[in-house]
C-alpha cells in the first residue's frame, strides 16, 4: 500500500500492460460467448474468458487461485457445460433459435452486475498496489491462513450453500424416479 | 541474458523429453503387449528388433492427407489435436525428477493444482474433436469421454490431496522432499485410487470406453486421419508418461531410494516412471475392457470412498504425530 | 471356500506376465522356412513317364482343375506278323490351381502313381492364369517331393518286396538243389547240360529281387526319376 505513491498510471510496468492486454482479451471471449449463434462455440468461447481471468489470477500473484480457477472451471464445469450441449444435440453451424426475447433485459440485468461490482472492488481497493516483487501474496500459504483463519465463517456458509445445493438435486432425482414409478402403474 | 538461455535450455530438454519418452513407452507397449501375447511384435523397422516401428509409423502418419469431413466444424476440428497435446507438454514443465535446482523444468508453488488443473484441460481436446467431427460415434465417444471425465476427476484430485496434506505442501518438489519410506504404507490406498482415477483420465484400458474399437470406432478421434491422428495417439502416450511420473513423485517418493539418493535421484525416479508404465501396459494387457455402468459403479461407490477414507486416515495420523 | 476378492485380477496379471516369459509363437516366416509335416499338401507333382493317360484324375477332379490333351500312337508290331499296338501319348498336362482345393483325389486314384502332394506352397502368381501350371512346371515340382516316409518299427513289407524275396528265396533254394545235384557223382552230363538255362534264368531274377530289396522300384523313388 506504501507503493501507491511511487506508482502511477502514466508509466506502466510491462505486468500492467500484459494484465490490460489480458483483460481485454478476456472481455472480447466474454462478449462472443454470449453473442454467438453457435452454442459449442460459446462454451468453447467461455473457455477463453475462464483461462484470461486465469492468467489475470496469475499476474496479480494468486497462483493457487489461478490454478483452481483453471482446474474447477476449464476442467469440471466446462466439460459438464459440454457434456450437456452433447446430450441436447447442438446443431454444427447456427442455431437460429440460440436468442431469446430477453435479450435487453439480460443486458441491462448484465450491465447492473458488472457496475455493482466495478463499484464494491474499486471502492475497496482504491489505489491499493501489489508488490510484485515481495513475497507473493496471493500463494497458497497465504491464501490457506486468510481464508481459514479470516473468512472461516463464509467458507463454511458456502459449504453449507454446496450442500443444500446436493440435498436439492437428490430430492429432485428421487422426485422423478416415484413419479416415473407411478406412470408405470 | 543468463537467465534467458537457461529458459530457453530447460524448455528444449522438456521439450525433448516430451517427444522421446512417450515413443519410447509406445515402442515398449508394442514389444511388452506382444510378448505377454505370445507374440514377436515389430521386427523389421530399424533393423534391431523393431526399434524404429514408431518413427516408421510417423513418417507415414505425415505423409498421409489431412482429410476434414465436409460437415464438421472446421477451426474446432483442426485446433482438437493442439489441446489435447499440449496439456501434457506444460505438465511434463512442472515435474521434477531430481531433489536439485536444476531437475525440473520450472518450479510451481501449487504444483498438485496446476498440474491437475492442466491434465484436465487436456480432455476438452476430445470434447471439441468429438463434437466438431460431425459423425455420431465421435459425438458418442465425446460424451463418454465427458461422463469419464467427471467421475473419476473427483477421486484424482482427492487423493492428491491426501498427499499434500500429508506433506503439508502443494508443492511437488517439497512433497518428495518430505518423503519419508513409510509413506508408502501410509498412503498405498491413496496411491491406488490416483493410479487407477488416471488411468481412467487417460482413457487407457480398462477404462477405454470412449474409444471403444468394436462400438464405436474409435471415438472421438474416428474421422482424424494423418498428423493430426497422430498427435492424439502422442497425447495419450504423452499422458502415460505424466501420470507415471506424477504417481512416482507423488506417493513413490520420486528421487529417494535405497542408495545413491544425491547424484543418482533422477534414474530412480526414471526408474520407478518406467515401472509404472509397464503396470499400464500390463493392465491393458490383462483386463477386459469395463462397460459404461461398472465405469461409473468404480468411480462413485470405490475409489471416491476410499478416497475419502485414506484422506481420513491421513487426518488422523498426521494429528496424532504431531 | 469364497474366492479372495481381487484374486481373478491377480491370476489375470499371473496369465500375461507368465505368457511374457515365455517363448514366443510367431511363426518368422520369409526369414526362417516352417517345418513342415510330411504328407503336407503344398502343391502336386506330375510324374508324367508314368502317366498313361487314362484320366481318371482328370474325371475325378472335383473342380474339374486337371486339363488333359492326348493321341494315340501306333507302335508297329514287336515281332513280323505281330499285331501293331496302338499307345497314348500326353500332349498337355495342366492342372488349374487356382481352382484346385487340394483334396488330393487325383493323388489317390492314379492307378499308375503318376500324381504326388509336394510340401513346396511358394507359387503365388501376380496373374491368376499363371496358377495354371503347364507339364513342365508340373514335373520340376516332382524334384521337391520328399522321400516317402519311413515304414513304422515291426510293419510288414512292402508287397513288391515280398513278392520279389519269395521268388528269390524260390530260386536260392532251387540253386541248392542243383548245386547239391551237381557234387553228385558225375556222367550225368545231359541232365546237367538241361538244367542250366534254367538255372541261369533263376539267378538272373533273383539278382533283381536282391536289387529291388535294395532300391524300391522308381514310381516310388520320384527324386531319381531326373536322371532319366
Amino acid at each position: 500500500m506504501s507503493l501507491a505513491a511511487a506508482q502511477g498510471f502514466l508509466s506502466p510496468t510491462g505486468v500492467e500492460i500484459a494484465f490490460l492486454l489480458v483483460g481485454i482479451a478476456t472481455l472480447g471471449a466474454a462478449v462472443v460467448t454470449v453473442t454467438t449463434k453457435q452454442l459449442v462455440h460459446a462454451a468453447l468461447w467461455l473457455v477463453v474468458a475462464l483461462g484470461g481471468l486465469a492468467v489475470e489470477y496469475l499476474l496479480l500473484t494468486a497462483e493457487f487461485v489461478a490454478w483452481v480457477q483453471v482446474l474447477i472451471y476449464v476442467g469440471s464445469v466446462v466439460v459438464l457445460l459440454l457434456f450437456g450441449l452433447m446430450l441436447t444435440k447442438a446443431p454444427i453451424g447456427r442455431s437460429p433459435d440460440a436468442d431469446s426475447g430477453n435479450r435487453p433485459a439480460a443486458l441491462v440485468v448484465a450491465l447492473a452486475a458488472a457496475a455493482a461490482l466495478v463499484w464494491v472492488v474499486v471502492d475497496a481497493f482504491r489505489t491499493a498496489w501489489i508488490d510484485l516483487d515481495g513475497p507473493a501474496q496471493g500463494s497458497t500459504k497465504v491464501s490457506g491462513t486468510i481464508l481459514f483463519r479470516h473468512w472461516v465463517l463464509p467458507f463454511e456458509a458456502l459449504s453449507v450453500l454446496l450442500l443444500a445445493a446436493l440435498v436439492g438435486a437428490i430430492v429432485l432425482s428421487r422426485k422423478d424416479r416415484t413419479t416415473d414409478r407411478e406412470g408405470q402403474r | 541474458m543468463n537467465d534467458v538461455l537457461d529458459v530457453a535450455f530447460r524448455l528444449v530438454v522438456v521439450f525433448a523429453v516430451f517427444l522421446v519418452l512417450p515413443l519410447v513407452i509406445g515402442q515398449t507397449e508394442h514389444k511388452v503387449m506382444a510378448h505377454m501375447q505370445g507374440r514377436l511384435g515389430p521386427m523389421y523397422a530399424g533393423g534391431f528388433h523393431g526399434w524404429a516401428q514408431l518413427v516408421a509409423d510417423g513418417v507415414k502418419f505425415a505423409q498421409k492427407e489431412d482429410v476434414v469431413p465436409a460437415n464438421a466444424d472446421r477451426r474446432i476440428f483442426q485446433l482438437a489435436p493442439a489441446v489435447a497435446l499440449l496439456p501434457y507438454l506444460l505438465v511434463l514443465v512442472a515435474i521434477p525428477i531430481g531433489p536439485s535446482e536444476g531437475a525440473v523444468g520450472e518450479i510451481v508453488d501449487a504444483g498438485i493444482f496446476f498440474v491437475l488443473a492442466v491434465m484436465g484441460v487436456g480432455v476438452l481436446g476430445s470434447l471439441m474433436a468429438g463434437w466438431a467431427s460431425a459423425n455420431k460415434f465421435s459425438l458418442l465417444g465425446g460424451l463418454r469421454t465427458a461422463a469419464q471425465l467427471l467421475a473419476y476427476e473427483l477421486p484424482m484430485l482427492l487423493a492428491a490431496a491426501s498427499v499434500a496434506m500429508a506433506a503439508g505442501t502443494v508443492s511437488l518438489p517439497g512433497i518428495v522432499n518430505a518423503f519419508e519410506w513409510w509413506w508408502l504404507p501410509w498412503q498405498i490406498v491413496g496411491a491406488l485410487v490416483f493410479f487407477v482415477a488416471g488411468l481412467a483420465e487417460l482413457q487407457r484400458p480398462p477404462f477405454d470406453m470412449p474409444v471403444a474399437d468394436s462400438e464405436i470406432i474409435f471415438g472421438a478421434y474416428t474421422e482424424y486421419t494423418g498428423l493430426r491422428f497422430a498427435l492424439f495417439l502422442l497425447a495419450e502416450y504423452a499422458g502415460i508418461v505424466v501420470l507415471c511420473g506424477l504417481t512416482t513423485v507423488l506417493f513413490l517418493g520420486g528421487w529417494h531410494g535405497p542408495f545413491g539418493a544425491e547424484g543418482l535421484g533422477w534414474v530412480w525416479t526414471l526408474l520407478k516412471t518406467a515401472v509404472l508404465a509397464f503396470i499400464v501396459i500390463w493392465l491393458r494387457v490383462s483386463y477386459p475392457r469395463l462397460r459404461e455402468d461398472q465405469l461409473q459403479k468404480l468411480a462413485w461407490t470405490t475409489l471416491v470412498p476410499l478416497a475419502l477414507a485414506q484422506i481420513a486416515l491421513t487426518g488422523i495420523v498426521k494429528v496424532v504425530n504431531s | 471356500m469364497a474366492p479372495i476378492p481381487g484374486s481373478g485380477l491377480a491370476k489375470g496379471l499371473a496369465v500375461t506376465l507368465r505368457t511374457m516369459t515365455k517363448k514366443s509363437h510367431t511363426a518368422q516366416y520369409p526369414d526362417v522356412q516352417p517345418e513342415l509335416p510330411p504328407r503336407t499338401r503344398g502343391v502336386i507333382g506330375l510324374f508324367e513317364e508314368n502317366c498313361t493317360v487314362c484320366m481318371l484324375c482328370a474325371r475325378e477332379c472335383p473342380d474339374w482343375c486337371i486339363y488333359i490333351d492326348s493321341h494315340k500312337e501306333t507302335i508297329p508290331a514287336a515281332t513280323p506278323g505281330g499285331r501293331e499296338r496302338s499307345r497314348n501319348v500326353l500332349d498337355r498336362f495342366a492342372i488349374d490351381f487356382a481352382l484346385c482345393m487340394y483334396c488330393g483325389i487325383c493323388i489317390e486314384v492314379c492307378p499308375f502313381d503318376a500324381l504326388f502332394w509336394s510340401p513346396e506352397f511358394e507359387y503365388a502368381e501376380t496373374d491368376i492364369h499363371d496358377l495354371t501350371h503347364e507339364r513342365d512346371k508340373l514335373r520340376e515340382w516332382m524334384w521337391t517331393v520328399p522321400e516317402p516316409p519311413a515304414l513304422d518299427p515291426g510293419a510288414e513289407e512292402p508287397k513288391e518286396i515280398a513278392a520279389a524275396r519269395k521268388a528269390a528265396e524260390k530260386v536260392a533254394a532251387a540253386q541248392a538243389a542243383a548245386a547239391a545235384e551237381a557234387a553228385e557223382p558225375a556222367g550225368q552230363a545231359p541232365q546237367a547240360t538241361d538244367s542250366t538255362p534254367a538255372a541261369q534264368t533263376d539267378t538272373a531274377v533273383a539278382e533283381q529281387a536282391q536289387r529291388e530289396q535294395a532300391q524300391p522300384p522308381q514310381a516310388q523313388r520320384p527324386a531319381e526319376g531326373g536322371t532319366e
